[in-house]
């Protein structure tokens, strides 16, 4: 049996709430908001989420085990700007997802899927071929109409910086673990020195 | 046609002074912002995001399992706010539903895996059928049944739907009783 040091990096910054499941080898970028209920599996290697994502309740996101195992196993990398909307679910077996992409309500991404830059995934669309979305595709509706977009997706910046001050007013967050040294009660002071 | 009754574990489910009747195991986030108007049903794992901005829903309303109630937002060029979301009385909103709307009516039904977008308005007496996908900002008016992804609306209600609504979430209330666990 392969013995998994799990651990959990959050860096300074991120809000993640306690009420979630993370199991595995996960690190969470600063800025990151994670909301209560939230799934993230690392089974098949490591996952690491960039800055500035947000990621709603219910979403799952799971590294899944491959058939064949790498040696040492390829992280899933997601890019930052991120937003998984309520109840969305990514399923990936070693990727690259790009940033400033929008997986809307529900939606599903199967295991073999790629996905660039600035896509949008439209509430309840499901993606289960393996395919690579090239950048600024926009998937809608139930026939998966697809266009590509004309402008980038808006950032989530402010929306980050509301949630970011609210949240820890209701919810118990777990600890930034990562940069030990340079905690000194107050999180606010840049982490680059 | 007479509803069958639905049982609950009395132990897992609290029960308020004006007859809400809410599951130990919803995440109710900033409960201090959310209003329950009474004989309200908001069953396990539902969540209802109070956190974000207030919650108010009405009498008779049944929030099923796993729905998430949000609060929707809105981007200024100083800033986000989120906006608080009303809910009229007798409504139903069906299990892992997501609603984002600004404002939903009274009598309305919400069925089962919708998703209502963000700001949507959900004027008296609708109702969105199993699996659709309301975008964002969609107002849907009186007594207009919308389906599909995205949304359309396909047929009108008959006048009566207050009287079914108010009908059916009563007796969907009553019809939830609480068994006492055994041993």
């Amino acid at each position: 049996m392969t013995h998994y040091c799990y651990s959990i990096k959050i860096l300074p910054g991120a809000t993640v709430c306690e009420d979630c499941t993370l199991e595995g080898d996960i690190t969470i970028g600063g800025g990151t908001v994670i909301h209560p209920r939230v799934t993230i599996i690392a089974e098949g290697g490591p996952i690491i989420i960039a800055e500035y994502c947000i990621i709603e309740e219910y979403s799952t996101i799971i590294h899944k085990k491959n058939e064949q195992p790498e040696n040492p196993p390829k992280p899933l990398f997601i890019g930052a700007h991120n937003v998984f909307e309520v109840g969305c679910r990514l399923e990936s077996l070693c990727g690259h997802i790009g940033e400033s992409n929008v997986f809307e309500c529900k939606s599903f991404v199967g295991i073999d899927v790629k996905i660039g830059s600035g896509c949008v995934i439209g509430a309840a669309c499901s993606l289960n071929a393996p395919q690579t979305l090239p950048d600024n595709t926009v998937i809608w509706g139930s026939e998966h109409n697809n266009r590509e977009a004309l402008e980038k997706q808006p950032s989530q910046l402010l929306q980050l910086d509301f949630l970011g001050k609210v949240m820890p007013n209701y919810h118990r967050l777990r600890k930034s673990n990562v940069h030990k040294r340079q905690m000194s009660r107050q999180s606010q002071e840049p982490a680059k020195s | 046609m007479e509803l069958q009754d639905t049982y609950y574990n009395k132990s897992e489910y609290v029960e308020t002074a004006s007859g809400n009747k809410v599951s130990r195991q919803t995440v109710l986030c900033g409960s201090q912002n959310i209003v329950l108007h009474g004989k309200v049903i908001v069953q396990s794992d539902a969540i209802i995001r109070g956190d974000l901005a207030n919650v108010k829903t009405g009498r008779f309303c049944i929030i099923s399992k796993g729905s998430v109630i949000r609060p929707p937002f809105k981007k200024f060029s100083k800033g986000v706010a989120f906006f608080p979301l009303q809910m009229g009385d007798h409504v139903f909103v069906g299990e892992n539903t997501v609603v984002n709307a600004a404002v939903v009516g009274s009598y309305v039904y919400i069925g089962k895996n919708v998703v209502i977008g963000r700001r949507c308005v959900l004027k008296d007496c609708c109702m969105i059928e199993d699996n659709s996908v309301l975008p964002g900002e969609t107002v849907v008016p009186s007594f207009a049944r919308y389906s599909g992804s995205p949304a359309r609306h396909i047929t009108t209600l008959p006048e009566a739907m207050p009287d079914l609504m108010t009908e059916f979430t009563k007796s969907y209330y009553q019809h939830f009783v609480s068994i006492t666990a055994t041993g």
